[in-house]
């Protein structure tokens, strides 16, 4: 008898009723996090690039900005779609690799269908809220960033703790600067996500944990 | 499934021991969640179950060596990967596992109760 097949004596019915269960689970979130390393990285990179857009635009041509009130939610309506649709391409990809099959598929598409309510409640919470109005717009990122960092948060619970923690950094990234740095602060919030998803990526890949 | 090692947990009750052990059960336990035609990469189930080559290999041809899953190898994107796949003789084991299993549950509380 091997070593390994020995500690069957140690196994009772509880615990292979427990590690069932636990396997089940394991194996249903490694497929809802299949190409998470790389998805937070595009997202780091998609929020450095609208935070610096914003910082540009509030900088170097003000007279542009200014009159133009529903510049950045084009801006961010734009790049949230490039980033479902290039999640979407690395999440199959990355999941293709692991099962081949039906299952994969449903599991793709329910993170697809999260991702995409995170994404449209937070372009039509503010509206629901009145705030899709020329005054009220410069206050929409303060709900919308709300909702997405309550997105990673969500999801970090149900499968991952460090997506969790990724999602609060965010938060912390955002509002942070947002309050105390005045006009710099997008790209200090430009700077911090693109770190805390770099870092957050590199974890992953290092410990291999997702 | 007479050719298969059983184990024992009570007169009336034994567990399949080719599945019982902790590293196959949870193997059979990723592979039997999927649909019957799905199949699971080699290195996904050694990434979620922590496992070494070595060990995943010994567990997995013990496995195939009773009949419960098919190994097969194949190129996708140029790139080799091996994938695993439970057969409808390995589906039958691990229900067979589970239902004795769930005897073997309803068995031990009533014991340590007359205890």
């Amino acid at each position: 008898m091997k070593e390994s097949d020995s500690k069957l004596a140690a196994f009772t019915p509880q615990e292979s009723w427990q590690a069932i269960h636990a396997t089940m689970d394991k194996s249903r979130n490694s497929m809802y996090v299949a190409g998470s390393a790389t998805i937070l990285l595009l997202w780091g990179v998609i929020s450095a690039l609208g935070f610096t857009a914003q910082y540009v635009f509030e900088t170097l041509a003000p007279d542009f900005a200014l009159p133009n009130p529903w510049l950045y939610p084009l801006l961010w309506g734009v790049l949230v779609v490039a980033g479902m649709a290039g999640s979407a391409i690395i999440g199959h990809r990355a999941g293709k690799q692991n099962v081949a099959g039906g299952a994969m598929r449903s599991a793709g598409i329910r993170v697809f269908l999260f991702w995409l309510a995170v994404a449209v409640g937070a372009f039509f919470v503010p509206a629901a809220a009145g705030m899709w109005t020329a005054e009220a717009a410069a206050n929409i990122p303060r709900v919308s960033i709300g909702i997405a960092a309550l997105g990673y948060i969500l999801y970090g619970i149900m499968h991952r703790p460090v997506i969790a923690v990724v999602g609060a950094g965010i938060a912390v990234a955002f509002y942070a600067p947002s309050y105390v740095a005045g006009d710099v602060a997008p790209l200090l919030t430009a700077g911090a996500i693109l770190v805390l998803t770099a870092l957050s990526a590199a974890w992953i890949r290092k410990s291999g944990v997702l | 499934m007479d050719s298969q090692e059983r184990r024992p947990v009570t007169d009336d009750i034994v567990l399949d021991e080719t599945i019982h052990q902790p590293t196959r059960l949870r193997i059979m336990t990723m592979l039997v969640a999927l649909p019957a035609s799905d199949r699971l990469a080699y290195g996904f189930i050694q990434e979620t179950l922590d496992l070494t080559g070595g060990n995943l290999t010994t567990h997995l041809r013990k496995l195939e060596n009773a009949d419960y899953l098919v190994i097969t190898k194949e190129f996708l994107e140029s790139k080799p990967r091996t994938w695993i796949q439970a057969t409808p003789a390995g589906r039958r084991a691990f229900a067979e596992y589970l239902a004795n299993l769930e005897k073997a549950l309803d068995w031990r509380p009533r014991t340590e109760t007359a205890k």
